[in-house]
């Protein structure tokens, strides 16, 4: 018998080689209700978990909670049972001026504007997203018809320090830094990625991440349909690739 | 701008508007400018100053060109702006590298598609958390043109830094057990292989808005042991011209086919 891992709760054979990573336990079963045969698996502290199906290949959801400090935790405990293959899902801001709300980003690589990675690598690393899943969301944002942009994220450890910078006494740091992120070229600020990508690339295992981002205009995608069906359809893109046992490209 | 005496010429390049491809290679060695320029069409000499010499000629139709960057991100990120100027847009980084993980043997290519930030220049672009990252259009045309002359190609992250000796010979450095430390430290993190240009042009192309990647002849091994007579022979970097040459025809064929869309 494996161990049970000490904060998911779950053993080897309780989770897929595949999972979803939203970062709230809540978006946890609309999710499964997506998978062939969905059961929920457990519940701890701020980690759900359901695992089911997607042709034929067993598949799960697992939120990470908010913050690298969290996911680092949830993607260990996730390699230690087997999983090797992570979408991260959820919703960010945009950081481009032109980003209609409701379109999605397909993360590539991350900002790491976080305290986590920095205990793994490194600050020079890069927070890189796996080439392969990159496309794999790109393929399966075609066949939903999500509107889509690439582009690297912010991941950070502060929502307010993004959100109301000017009442924080670092506030022309962060201002600058926000403006440094934009014109290099980010296109979204969440709070996971970067964690995600620097674990799996020490584990050679393949991440990759697509959100949400709020911008101008209405929300186009207010049920996070297109974000939800986009991140299964690309789960289902990769376990075929990988049973006809394609390299990348 | 006022750098330049004559506004048409680059101040280190010397190159003028319509004298350089959309496309360009970016070898580190002016010497290899030459031996690229040999596979395109109507190749002809533009200019040589300093460590940067370009070539321009065409590749099924489409104007491209070669500029060599000199060693280092200092005169690479200068070549890139330059370039940019005068309207190149998507760049191919090509050159040799260092293996950095026992399974990746001489002889065998690194797509770049990150790289760690190992050196001084892009801490003047972008504060250090940012990642040095390539486009992935690029990086997937080059392994698709590599592997189609079959080669055997490893996608993944190359270390790119600032001190060549402090690679191949840390112990004799005074700052010996820090170089040691993050060299583990990056074989850990997965990084493929070591040169000294690619986080200068990602990092430089991701705030011009451009599009660049790197394919990369490995030599060596991550132990720094010495190469036997037929890896340094497997390791030439003539054998990784021709690659780089079909990843270009294949980002070519990729944006006349998205453009007819």
């Amino acid at each position: 018998m494996s161990e049970v891992v000490e904060h998911l709760r779950v053993k080897k054979g309780d989770v897929g080689r595949y999972v979803l990573l939203p970062g709230d336990p809540g978006r946890c079963a609309p999710i499964a209700a997506l998978f062939d045969n969905p059961r929920h698996v457990s519940t701890n502290r701020e980690y759900v978990i359901y695992t089911g199906e997607l042709n034929g290949v067993p598949v799960s959801v697992v939120s990470t909670g908010i913050g690298c400090p969290s996911t680092a935790i949830a993607v260990e405990e996730l390699l230690k049972v087997g999983s090797d293959t992570f979408i991260r899902v959820g919703t960010s801001g945009s950081i481009q001026h032109d980003t209609p709300s409701g379109q999605l980003a397909v993360v590539t690589a991350a900002i790491r504007d976080e305290g986590t990675t920095s205990q793994y690598l490194p600050m020079e690393f890069p927070a890189v997203a796996s080439p392969q899943v990159v496309d794999a969301l790109v393929k399966a944002s075609k066949t939903t018809g999500a509107m889509v942009r690439l582009g690297v994220t912010q991941s950070k450890d502060s929502f307010y320090g993004e959100v109301e910078p000017e009442r924080m006494p670092m506030a022309q740091m962060l201002a600058d830094r926000w403006k440094a992120w934009r014109e290099g070229g980010a296109i979204c600020s969440e709070m996971e990625a970067a964690a995600l990508f620097i674990i799996s690339s020490i584990h050679g295992a393949r991440a990759g991440g697509v959100m949400h981002m709020m911008g101008v205009g209405p929300d186009a995608d207010p049920e996070r349909k297109y974000l939800l069906s986009t991140a299964v359809e690309a789960l289902r893109v990769l376990i075929e690739q990988d049973k006809e046992n394609a390299s990348w490209p | 701008m006022a750098l330049n005496k004559d506004d048409q010429k680059q101040y280190h390049i010397q190159v003028a508007p319509g004298e350089v491809g959309r496309y360009v290679f970016l070898p580190g060695d002016p010497g290899r400018c030459e031996p690229i320029a040999q596979f395109f069409d109507e190749p002809r000499l533009v200019a040589k100053n300093r460590e940067y010499e370009t070539w321009t000629g065409y590749l099924d139709g489409e104007m491209v060109s070669v500029t060599s960057t000199g060693i280092g991100c200092p005169s690479a990120a200068i070549a890139m702006e330059e370039l940019v100027k005068v309207g190149s847009d998507t760049f191919v980084r090509v050159g040799t590298s260092g293996s950095m993980q026992p399974h990746i043997k001489p002889g065998d290519l690194g797509v770049i598609h990150a790289a760690i930030r190992d050196e001084g220049t892009t801490s003047h672009y972008l504060p250090i958390e940012f990642p040095a990252v390539a486009d992935i259009d690029i990086t997937r045309a080059l392994a698709v043109g590599a592997r189609s002359l079959g080669k055997t190609v490893h996608v993944g992250i190359s270390q790119s830094k600032d001190s060549f000796f402090g690679q191949h010979e840390p112990g004799r450095m005074p700052v010996a057990s820090r170089l040691q430390e993050r060299w583990k430290a990056w074989m850990a993190g997965g990084a493929i292989c070591s040169e000294m240009e690619a986080a200068g042009l990602f990092i430089v192309a991701s705030t011009l808005g451009v599009r660049a990647g790197g394919i990369m002849m490995i030599l060596g091994h991550p132990d720094q042991s010495p190469m036997t007579e037929a890896e340094w022979k497997a390791g030439a970097v003539e054998n990784v011209l021709p690659s780089a040459i079909a990843g270009m025809r294949e980002i070519i064929r990729a944006d006349r086919e998205a453009a007819a869309q």
